[in-house]
């Protein structure tokens, strides 16, 4: 690093690491794992609206990091993003597209539309050539009606009427392959997608935990976390708490714990 | 900046191993500087980037070239010619280059007034941990001192 710049320091993205990074890697020290969200998250439309699902569990290897996490991130008032891979990366990058949206809608006064945040993502992701790893549902309602849209990682996008991302996305797909219709009820709806998840929740080891849903209409969004839990700890049958006494007492020494001070005794003036 | 009628959408992948700096900033023939520089290693300078290194140092001059070609091509040379007279007309501002510098008609040009990027909260400047010189600085700006 020059001891004399020129120029002065810019924000964003810092590689002075880089080289040590590498150095590092070859001589054997690997970094540490990234949480990922191996997952299943989906939507679905239906005659008023539609339905995001996603499930609640975040990997990193082989263990689970997170046993309750948020997948369903907040775009816009009528807008939610539903995120899979790199957890880190869908967070900051629906965090900055909401943050991106807001400023637009004040300099145009008006509704975010949805393929406004659309192609916000896919050029930001385009941008990065993959090398920001999230797989993203965006679902939301606008003046041109209720749309759902998948964008892959490296930026390539489709507009569809109902869509699964992530490790459980064969599962939840076969679910709705074989059950949705156009012009659904909203009870059949949640079902649907609470099924779709919950076929990945089951079959598929990265995806696990509950079952988050949101509703989304022109009117508004009702966010269920935790609509179905079908996972959760059951009490156990009997108490293995041990009764005092229980353990047999060799030897019991304090002294070695206890300063012992010679002095005046405590002032409590 | 040449303006070469590139339409390339992203910028080009570099080769792995990085290109090496010899020239100094400021000496005669081209020699490392250490006093200005520190130690020279070979070896931090051959190491490859990261691809989004790569790509975020080349982007908007990518994205600059894209867009005056496809002007160029579709109005004809005065608008790729007009957008550059405005951009030169709001950098001709002088300051000195040190603590933060703001270009206010030049977010409005490149449409940064209403938008947020990773630099506007990622690696503030203010606990950035370079000292800038403003004499060097300043002779850099005005190109005086240096090849």
């Amino acid at each position: 690093m020059p001891i004399n710049e020129v120029k002065p320091a810019t924000g964003g993205f810092s590689f002075d690491n880089y080289a040590r990074n590498t150095m590092l890697n070859d001589k054997g020290f690997k970094a540490p794992g990234v949480i990922k969200t191996g997952t299943t998250i989906c939507g679905c439309l239906w005659k008023g609206g539609l339905v995001l699902g996603a499930d609640t569990r975040a990997t990193e290897g082989p263990i689970v990091a997170d046993k309750n996490c948020e997948k369903i991130h907040y775009l816009a008032p009528n807008m939610y993003c539903c995120g899979a891979g790199t957890a880190a990366d869908c967070d900051a990058t629906t965090g900055l597209i909401s943050s991106k949206l807001e400023l637009h809608r004040l300099h145009t006064g008006r509704q975010s539309r949805v393929v406004t945040a659309m192609t916000m993502l896919e050029q930001m992701l385009f941008k990065y050539q993959g090398h920001i790893g999230c797989a993203l549902v965006l679902g939301g309602v606008d003046i041109n009606g209720p749309q759902l849209y998948t964008i892959a990682p490296h930026g390539s996008t489709d507009k569809l009427p109902y869509v699964t991302m992530g490790s459980g996305s064969l599962a939840a797909m076969a679910i709705f392959e074989s059950r949705w219709k156009k012009d659904m009820e909203l009870e059949d709806a949640m079902e649907l997608v609470k099924d779709a998840i919950s076929a990945g929740i089951f079959n598929d080891l990265g995806s696990g935990s509950n079952v988050d849903l949101c509703v989304i209409t022109k009117d508004g969004v009702d966010y269920r976390r935790g609509y179905d839990r079908p996972n959760e700890r059951v009490q156990k049958e009997r108490s293995y708490k041990l009764k005092p006494g229980a353990s047999t007492v060799l030897t019991s020494s304090f002294r070695k714990y206890v300063e012992v001070l010679d002095g005046d005794a405590m002032d409590t003036s | 900046m040449s303006y070469d009628g590139s339409l390339r959408l992203i910028p080009a992948i570099q080769p792995s191993r990085a290109t090496v700096a010899v020239v100094g900033r400021d000496t005669e023939y081209g020699v490392h500087d250490s006093m200005r520089e520190g130690i020279r290693s070979v070896a931090s300078e051959v190491i490859a980037r990261h691809p989004v290194e790569n790509i975020e140092s080349q982007w908007k001059q990518t994205q600059e070239q894209l867009r005056m070609t496809m002007h160029r091509q579709t109005f004809g040379l005065h608008a790729p010619l007009r957008l550059q007279m405005e951009k030169a007309l709001v950098n001709q501002v002088r300051r000195v280059p040190v603590g933060p510098v703001r270009n206010f008609g030049l977010d409005i040009l490149e449409n940064r007034d209403a938008s947020i990027e990773y630099e506007d909260f990622l690696g503030d400047p203010q606990w950035s941990t370079n000292t800038i010189d403003p004499h060097v600085a300043m002779e850099h700006a005005l190109g005086l001192g240096h090849i």
